[in-house]
Order: C-alpha cells, then sequence, then structure tokens
C-alpha cells in the first residue's frame, strides 16, 4: 500500500484520512455545502466518495489529505490531488468544513499540496476544475495564481479549468510572495486584532 | 495503512485490488453482469467504486479481494467482505466477470472470505445480500449452506434477499460445507 505523507504547516497537518476523520465529511457531504461538488450525497453515497477518497491514493499514488487543526487536532476540511478515470488532468482539489470557512485553511492547505506536488513529486503543473458559480473556490484558485484555461478540456463541460502557476513560474513569485503574506496575517494578526482597533 | 492479506484456494488466489484492475472492473461495470450490484456503470463510476474497494478495507479493516484465476493468472472477479454505511450487517460477496462464471468460482471465493471471516476475523455470523431477480447469486448461497432470512431495502440498490451463512461452529464441523 502506498504511504500517505504528512505535511505540517503553520497551522495545519495533512494527513492520511482515518475512519475516525468521518463524520465531518459525511456532514459536508450530505448538506447544501456539497451542491458544487455533485452533492448533496445521501448517507450511502457520502460513505462510498469517502472510501474513495482513501482508495484513490492505492490507485494514483497521491490523493486528498484530512487537514486537521494543529492545535486542537479537529478536522477543517480536505485537500489534495484528485483524479478520477473522466478527469483530463491532474487536478489540486479542496473542501472546508462550512464552520471553519474563511480563515485561509483552503489556501494554507492547497499551497502546501501544491508545494509538495512540484517539489517532491515533480509534477509539471495542475489544475483546478471549479463549478463556474462557486465563487469562493474562484477566489481561492486566483489567489492561488491560477489563470482560467478556455482551451484546457473540462471534466463535463459543466465546469471551468483553472491552471495553476508551474513550479519555476510560481518560485519567487509575487503570487508566492502574497500567499505568504496572507498566510502570515491568518497566523499572526499583523493587521490589528480587532480587541485592539480603536473604538 | 492496513495491509490488504492475500488468501489461496485449490484454483483461486485472493489479492488486494490494486491500479491495473481498473481496466476488467470497468468492462465488468460496463456490462449487463453488473445489474444485480448497482450497474452499469459508465468509467468514471467504475474507477471510484474500485477506489472505494481499495479504501473499504482502511475503513472495516476488511474489505473484498480480487479473485485471480491462478492458472491463468487472469482476473476472474471481485469477492469478499462489504459493509458500507447503510448495510444491514457485514456481508460476503462476490462479482464474476463475463467468462469465468460457472466453474464454482464465487462458491470458492466466497467460502475462503467467510474462512477469513469467521477465523481471523471473528465474526459469528454473516449474510449476503442478493437481488430478487439474481439466481445466480442465490445458487451460490445456497451451495454455501446460508438460507433466506428475510429481505432488506436499501436506499440505492433497492429490495434484497438476505441470506444467513451458517455459523461458525456449523462450518468447522464440516456440517453444511460438505455439501457444498
Amino acid at each position: 500500500m502506498t504511504a500517505i505523507p504528512t505535511i505540517e504547516t503553520r497551522r495545519l497537518i495533512l494527513s492520511a484520512p482515518e475512519p475516525g476523520d468521518y463524520p465531518k465529511f459525511k456532514a459536508t457531504f450530505t448538506s447544501y455545502r456539497a451542491r458544487f461538488m455533485g452533492g448533496p450525497l445521501n448517507d450511502y453515497e457520502a460513505w462510498m466518495l469517502y472510501a474513495a477518497e482513501i482508495g484513490h491514493w492505492q490507485i494514483r499514488g497521491f490523493g486528498m489529505w484530512m487537514i486537521h487543526d494543529r492545535e486542537t487536532g479537529a478536522t477543517c476540511g480536505m485537500a489534495g490531488g484528485w483524479q478520477p478515470a473522466k478527469w483530463p488532468e491532474r487536478e489540486i482539489a479542496w473542501v472546508i468544513w462550512p464552520e471553519v470557512a474563511g480563515r485561509g485553511i483552503a489556501l494554507e492547505a492547497t499551497h502546501a499540496a501544491r508545494a509538495h506536488f512540484y517539489e517532491d513529486k515533480g509534477w509539471s503543473g495542475a489544475v483546478s476544475y471549479l463549478d463556474p458559480r462557486n465563487y469562493d473556490s474562484i477566489r481561492l484558485a486566483e489567489r492561488l495564481g491560477c489563470r482560467r484555461d478556455p482551451e484546457a478540456p473540462s471534466v463535463d463541460g459543466t465546469d471551468v479549468v483553472y491552471r495553476h502557476p508551474a513550479p519555476e513560474t510560481l518560485r519567487n513569485s509575487q503570487i508566492a510572495d502574497a500567499i505568504e503574506l496572507e498566510l502570515q496575517s491568518h497566523a499572526g494578526p499583523i493587521f490589528g486584532r480587532r480587541e485592539e482597533a480603536p473604538a | 495503512m492496513t495491509p490488504i492479506p492475500t488468501l489461496t484456494t485449490p484454483r483461486l488466489t485472493l489479492r488486494a485490488p490494486e491500479a491495473r484492475d481498473v481496466p476488467p472492473f470497468t468492462a465488468f461495470y460496463a456490462s449487463d453482469r453488473a445489474r444485480f450490484v448497482g450497474g452499469p456503470l459508465d468509467a468514471e463510476g467504475a474507477w471510484r467504486m474500485l477506489a472505494m474497494e481499495i479504501g473499504h478495507w482502511q475503513i472495516r479493516g476488511y474489505g473484498r479481494w480480487m479473485v485471480e484465476e491462478r492458472e491463468s493468472g487472469a482476473t476472474a472477479g471481485m469477492v469478499g467482505l462489504f459493509c458500507p454505511e447503510g448495510w444491514p450487517e457485514p456481508e460476503i460477496g462476490w462479482d464474476l466477470f463475463e467468462g469465468f462464471e460457472g466453474r464454482g468460482y464465487a462458491t470458492e471465493a466466497g467460502r475462503a472470505a467467510r474462512e477469513y471471516a469467521y477465523d481471523v476475523l471473528g465474526w459469528d455470523t454473516a449474510v449476503s445480500l442478493v437481488k430478487p431477480a439474481n439466481t445466480a447469486s442465490a445458487a451460490v448461497c445456497r451451495r454455501l449452506g446460508a438460507t433466506l432470512d428475510g429481505t432488506f431495502a436499501h436506499q440505492r440498490h433497492g429490495e434484497m434477499q438476505v441470506w444467513r451463512h451458517p455459523a461458525p461452529e456449523e462450518v468447522s464441523d464440516g456440517g453444511m460445507e460438505a455439501y457444498a
């Protein structure tokens, strides 16, 4: 079996999805939150998808990690690589549980996952297939430096393809600096904490 | 990751599902043979199903094996232990690929899977779920000594027969097995 590596970032630990991590996955995928990811699913479909997330690693040698808060250990969502049969290219994908959205967790996790694929796995690029109505994800793709690629084949014509900057483009780029700055601001509130703001 | 054990029977090897099983698995799910087990499915659905079968091992600690015909090395089907969310209880299931039916492979592999469930995992009972029209699968249940024990309605698969296998002590004394 392919061993699933663990990735640590400032605030997060990305590790293999475990059986105990399933409840929050199920809650998200059986909810309206999953509407841009083929959902909402019923209980059976959600479980089958979770098992497939794990099996994906064995078939492709890469896959989606479970994102944990470093301090509490609580799960926050999933991020990583995804390429089932119909996917034209390797995708960098993410899903964040609704209750922890807005904290830059997806950015931090996808940035780390992409760095792993580029630097440790030799990927020369990646795409993200997004629902054009999924503004949160489109915004994240743009923060990651992705550009819409209208020439690239999509999964089924209902999604749009965002192409990630290649490793050499990303290295020492303004995008990389911007990501770093945004993650710093989430980790240590250099822009001023709310309670310190002038009255 | 939980390592997936390999089992052997007189004619078959039961081994972990892997990436190389995508083509035969996809062909099976594209065919009419998959009509009793949630198919037919397109290539995407079949791929996800195989990924699910592998992930099942990690979640439950058991799952289904690819069945290989030892003499030819050909992949003959998928047999083993299965219990996704919403299943009434853990079951022993079998799918034979095109061209491998009629040789007793489902019975042979199903028996090995049952022995593993009883002897290694310590199950004290086991069932097999069969769609009412799937007479070939019901015949395998009978050959394994299972008896009809009610029905179960699943949210996707609809109504299924529940076949109850002989308990571990009934199997180990050779009583039911002798008739298989």
